[in-house]
């Protein structure tokens, strides 16, 4: 046996399938040639080695990605009676970001609602009247700012600040009336001397005279 | 003369796809099949369910990432749906069929991702590798076993690597290998012998014990 045909039968050996003269043929060759004999212990010990081997669990995951991916992948039995009366369009419509969607739209419609003054218990034909919602919303919205200024205007704060503004407004006001006043008295005040000093002007020379009388 | 210890209990059946409770297990799969061409939905799942370990398995020995591994036993089953009408169950064997369908995937992702490899450090590997030889005893079993055998794996060439994984870990027969990889059962023999023995090198060379 050449080393060729020994490597040939090397599995069916290691596997111990191998039987009758092909055997010992391979276990004399072996004796005789070293190089073999260390083919055949390592690959001997190798497949021992990988005997040992713990086996490569997929993760418990794995399974029902796949079978949510498989787009057919879904068991009949688990299939409920308003998904077979549905078809498959009703899982597409429950997917998380669609049912988010459809709760953000009632939300934001019963927001509506309610801001309009539409009660849904007592909705009747003549409430979804395109005027009477108008209306509706016109009277709510004057209500809401009335009761806002209302509010607004009640505030202690607000309190506070317009009647220290209005206190500041009349001291202005006080304060220009007397500076008013003294403006008009000075103004007359100034008058009347230069009145006087016009009469003490015209004395003077008649003073001036009589002393040249003298 | 030199004494070869030979496992030779291990080697006398024919693999745990063909014995005990699956004895029926290629009818089954046929049966299995057949009711997913016809529409059968549970069908899939049996299917799937049958067969997920045994993709993930060799998708995880040969590209050694969890990740990759769980994407491509995804993809394996998205093409086994698109393409189970050919599959033809008087040419062969499904479990033949659908391990060539998973080989010819990693080849195609080993191919795609050889550039992102070759940029990639082999440190993980090599921790692995020195840990393990600065072990005592150099002797393991289980999960270590696992994760040595993991990377040593990855010093084989791909022939060699696809070889080994489909017959001493999946326990794949030598003409079903040979059909699985299109070559014939003699380039099977070979590629195995020189595969172990690469492998019982690298091991050796860590001062594993085998």
């Amino acid at each position: 046996m050449t080393c060729a045909e020994l490597e040939i039968l090397l599995c069916d050996y290691v596997d111990g399938t191998l039987r009758g003269e092909e055997r010992s043929a391979l276990e004399s060759h072996l004796a005789g040639c070293s190089s073999c004999a260390e083919l055949a212990k390592d690959v001997a010990g190798v497949t021992a080695f990988m005997e040992t081997v713990a086996a490569s669990e997929p993760p418990a995951e794995l399974l029902t990605r796949i079978l949510h991916e498989l787009p057919v992948a879904r068991p009949a039995e688990k299939r409920s009676w308003w998904r077979n009366l549905f078809g498959g369009w009703i899982h597409g419509v429950l997917q998380p970001r669609y049912v988010m969607g459809m709760a953000m739209t009632v939300l934001s419609f019963s927001m509506i609602a309610k801001f309009a003054h539409i009660e849904p218990r007592q909705l009747r034909p003549s409430d979804l009247d395109p005027v009477k919602i108008w209306a509706g919303i016109d009277d709510r919205t004057h209500r809401m700012w009335d009761r806002a200024v209302k509010y607004y205007e009640n505030l202690r704060v607000v309190i506070e600040v317009q009647s220290r503004l209005k206190e500041w407004t009349d001291q202005e006001q006080a304060q220009n009336v007397e500076a008013n006043k003294q403006r008009g008295e000075s103004g007359k005040q100034k008058a009347e001397s230069s009145g006087r000093t016009t009469e003490s002007s015209g004395q003077k020379p008649e003073a001036g005279t009589d002393q040249k009388k003298r | 003369m030199a004494t070869v210890a030979i496992p030779a209990a291990k080697w006398n059946w024919v693999g745990p796809y063909r014995q005990g409770p699956m004895a029926n297990s290629l009818d089954a799969d046929a049966q299995l099949v057949e009711r997913c061409l016809h529409g059968q939905d549970a069908a899939w799942e049996d299917l799937v369910k049958l067969h997920t370990r045994r993709v993930y398995s060799i998708c995880y020995r040969f590209t050694n990432s969890d990740s990759e591994a769980q994407d491509l036993t995804q993809d394996v089953f998205m093409r086994v749906f698109k393409n189970l009408k050919s599959f033809r169950a008087g040419e062969g064997l499904f479990v033949v069929w659908l391990t060539r369908l998973t080989r010819n995937l990693l080849i195609d992702h080993y191919r795609r991702t050889r550039l992102e490899r070759a940029t990639e450090s082999l440190d993980d590997q090599v921790k692995v590798l020195e840990e393990t030889g600065s072990r005592a005893d150099g002797m393991l079993a289980g999960r270590e076993a696992s994760e040595v055998l993991q990377a040593a794996l990855q010093k084989l060439s791909p022939d060699l690597r696809e070889t080994v994984i489909l017959r001493d870990l999946e326990e794949l027969e030598y003409r079903e290998i040979a059909q699985v990889l299109n070559v014939p059962e003699g380039t099977v023999k070979s590629r195995l012998n020189r595969g172990r023995a690469e492998l019982a090198r690298v091991l050796r060379r860590h001062k594993v014990r085998i």
